[in-house]
């Protein structure tokens, strides 16, 4: 079976390319916009004699790369997204560019389009979760955002690609499995979830308390997406990815300060927050946009108003969480410690 | 939003991007079809702000429906494509204006009412300065797409930026064909930042007029990211300087020897804390947005739609703008020096 990874060269899909290795897929395909990050995936293949692993450069906005990547492919792992920049960019980048990704699929004529499985990437931010209470759970069932508009631009982005790759499951029946990931982190990722607060300036407001992060460590996350994605019954399902031993908010930039450096944080309790937020979208309506609404109260309630999350559906695939809580966190802010003169 | 105006209908050909302007900015319509939208909407004015290569179908078509036209810049690839433009506008009565916003800022106002009110004098040297980010998303665009619609204009990433640093020269140069010496290059200073491939990012120009003469500065390099104007005149000179919002007079020499020398940094404090001060008020006036500029201009044109008055961006200042961007384009990439 021959496999696709777009976004094979990104934080998440070279993981994603090893677990895949490991679990004894030997016939990859890596999409990759970047040829540099070729390199690291080939050191990566030196470890699996039997595997081939092949290269596919381009840009998911050509139908004619997507094609060429597509060729004799059966089961395909879309993490290719964009991650920044304005609305527009992220559309581009993760909307339009996964409708040619599907396009091309649906004009290939050399396997039936019935045959092959896309596992989809998608996000925490899909879900509507401004209109629920404060504490509610956040299952696999809870209704997706309403009010995309009022989100922010990536939530946004992800939601329209996910509905977007089911429309189109609808009509041309292809498999799609859907995992939506939590926070994730790792080495060489962010430091901080937008979950955990801000940082306006030289000092990081603490938003998000006493909270829950359904934080994902990059490799527990990549090793989700490969069972969650193979499995035979998931097909046309969702599933949410984040690890089992959650911290909270607080918890986590407790760890930070200690372990990677000091940084000035003024801690906001969730109704000021809110108290702020609602100031200051009064001022942005007030003054005609004067200052963004960066911070509204639907934003507010849908970054820091606090969930359950439960990630029970993905146990039931065979998933289990390869690398400890702890022993992420300790491999994060070893890296963070290490680099934290870039960033 | 500009008075007594209100947005219809979105148009992109690709749909899923006219989808999502509508639903963030609860645009009633959207259209992936340029004519059908004319068609059915028939706006009164039309905001083009495609790539350039769209924009001389797009405005002739726009004229032909009825429509007043507001340009993003660049106004087209090519020095006839805008002469045709400006033509296409002419020939059917209506307004034609160029996203030239910051010509709109208070403080360039301010310079050209001095200027014509005398107060600069005649104007001797203009230094038109403008520094980029190419760290910033739009140069992480242009340099991840290899086929970005910015890679294959013919002056590359000068002509999506040049328009804003040309046109503040326009007003003070008499001639229309000035003298060029244009000089471009590709920085390698071996910043710890991403550089945009193998487009040159760096352009000096000495225009000469037969009275007045002008630098041009494009930098992608050089930090803080400065965009300012200077105006030597025959009676004093002003400096604008559009990140910080400020204009300000070079102060005269007063006293005589050593003492004109002790003053002026004082009378130069002093203006800039006026217009420190100014800036408070108008921000507490709420009239203080990032894209000020833009918003006088687009007040500027619907009022001359309404009121039939001149275009606040002007044919001339519009076509001297295109036919030197050409100029410098064939002058440095006929001779690169990558």
């Amino acid at each position: 079976m021959k496999v696709l990874v777009t976004g094979a060269g990104g934080f998440l899909g070279i993981r994603v390319v090893a677990r895949l290795l490991e679990h004894g897929y030997t016939d990859l395909r890596c999409f990759l916009r970047d040829t540099s990050k070729a390199k690291r995936l080939e050191e990566l293949v030196k470890a699996y004699p039997a595997a081939r692993l092949e290269f596919a450069s381009g840009n998911l906005h050509s139908k004619a790369d997507c094609a060429a990547a597509l060729t004799d492919v059966s089961l395909i792992f879309h993490l290719a997204a964009g991650k920044s920049g304005s609305c527009a960019d992220l559309f581009m980048n993760s909307v339009i560019a996964s409708r040619t990704l599907i396009e091309a699929l649906e004009a290939r004529k050399e396997l039936p389009i019935e045959k092959t499985r896309i596992v989809l990437i998608s996000s925490f931010g899909v879900y509507g979760v401004g209109a629920l209470a404060r504490g509610a759970p956040v299952s696999e069932e809870t209704p997706l955002e309403a009010h995309p508009e009022l989100r922010d631009p990536y939530s946004y982005s992800k939601l329209r690609q996910e509905q977007l790759f089911w429309e189109y499951q609808k009509r041309d029946g292809f498999e799609l499995v859907v995992l939506r990931a939590g926070a994730v982190y790792g080495p060489g990722g962010g430091h901080f979830s937008n979950r955990v607060g801000l940082q306006v300036g030289p000092v990081f407001f603490h938003l998000g308390g006493d909270n829950l992060l359904p934080l994902s460590f990059v490799e527990n996350c990549a090793e989700a997406i490969v069972v969650a994605g193979t499995t035979p019954w998931a097909a046309g399902q969702v599933f949410n990815v984040h690890d089992d031993d959650l911290l909270t908010s607080a918890q986590y930039l407790s760890r930070y300060k200690k372990d990677v450096k000091h940084i000035r944080s003024i801690r906001l309790p969730y109704p000021v927050t809110r108290v702020l937020a609602w100031n200051l979208e009064r001022y942005h309506r007030r003054s005609l946009g004067q200052l963004p609404a960066i911070l509204t109260g639907y934003k507010a309630a849908s970054s820091w108003g606090g969930n359950r999350f439960s990630n029970e559906k993905l146990h039931s695939t065979g998933w289990r969480q390869l690398v400890s809580t702890p022993d992420a966190m300790k491999q994060t802010f070893e890296y963070f410690r290490q680099h934290r003169a870039k960033t | 939003m500009v008075p007594g105006a209100r947005v219809v209908a979105v148009c992109d050909i690709e749909p899923l991007m006219a989808e999502q302007l509508a639903v963030r900015f609860g645009i009633p319509r959207q259209y992936s079809c340029f004519a059908a939208m004319l068609d059915a909407e028939k706006p009164d004015v039309l905001h083009i702000t495609t790539p350039p290569e769209a924009h001389l179908a797009l405005t002739r078509q726009a004229v032909s429906a009825g429509c007043h036209v507001f340009l993003e810049k660049p106004v087209a690839l090519h020095h006839a494509e805008v002469q045709a433009i400006v033509e296409a506008a002419n020939a059917s009565g209506k307004k034609l204006a160029v996203n030239y916003w910051p010509q709109f800022e208070v403080q360039a106002l301010e310079l050209r009412r001095l200027y014509q009110e005398g107060v600069l004098g005649d104007p001797v040297h203009i230094e038109s300065f403008l520094g980029y980010n190419l760290a910033g998303d739009y140069g992480r665009a242009i340099k991840q797409d290899t086929n970005h619609w910015v890679r294959h204009m013919p002056g590359q990433l000068f002509q999506n930026v040049l328009d804003h640093v040309l046109n503040k020269i326009a007003p003070f140069l008499e001639d229309d064909e000035p003298s060029i010496d244009a000089y471009a290059y590709k920085e390698n200073t071996g910043l710890a930042e991403p550089d945009v491939g193998d487009i040159l990012d760096e352009l000096r120009v000495v225009i000469r007029g037969c009275r007045t003469s002008a630098y041009a500065t494009f930098t992608s390099h050089a930090r803080p990211v400065g965009h300012t104007l200077r105006v030597y005149g025959t009676r004093n000179t002003a400096h604008v300087d559009y990140n910080a919002r400020t204009l300000v007079l070079e102060p005269m020499q007063g006293f005589p020897s050593a003492l004109g020398r002790l003053f002026p940094p004082f009378s130069v404090s002093r203006n800039y804390l006026k217009q420190g001060l100014r800036n408070v008020g108008r921000f507490s006036h709420s009239h203080f947005h990032y894209f000020d500029g833009l918003r006088n201009l687009l007040n500027e044109f619907y009022h001359c739609i309404e009121t039939d008055s001149p275009s606040p961006t002007s044919c001339r200042e519009i076509l001297f703008v295109s036919s030197i961007m050409e100029r410098i384009f064939n002058q440095v990439y006929a001779e690169t020096q990558v």
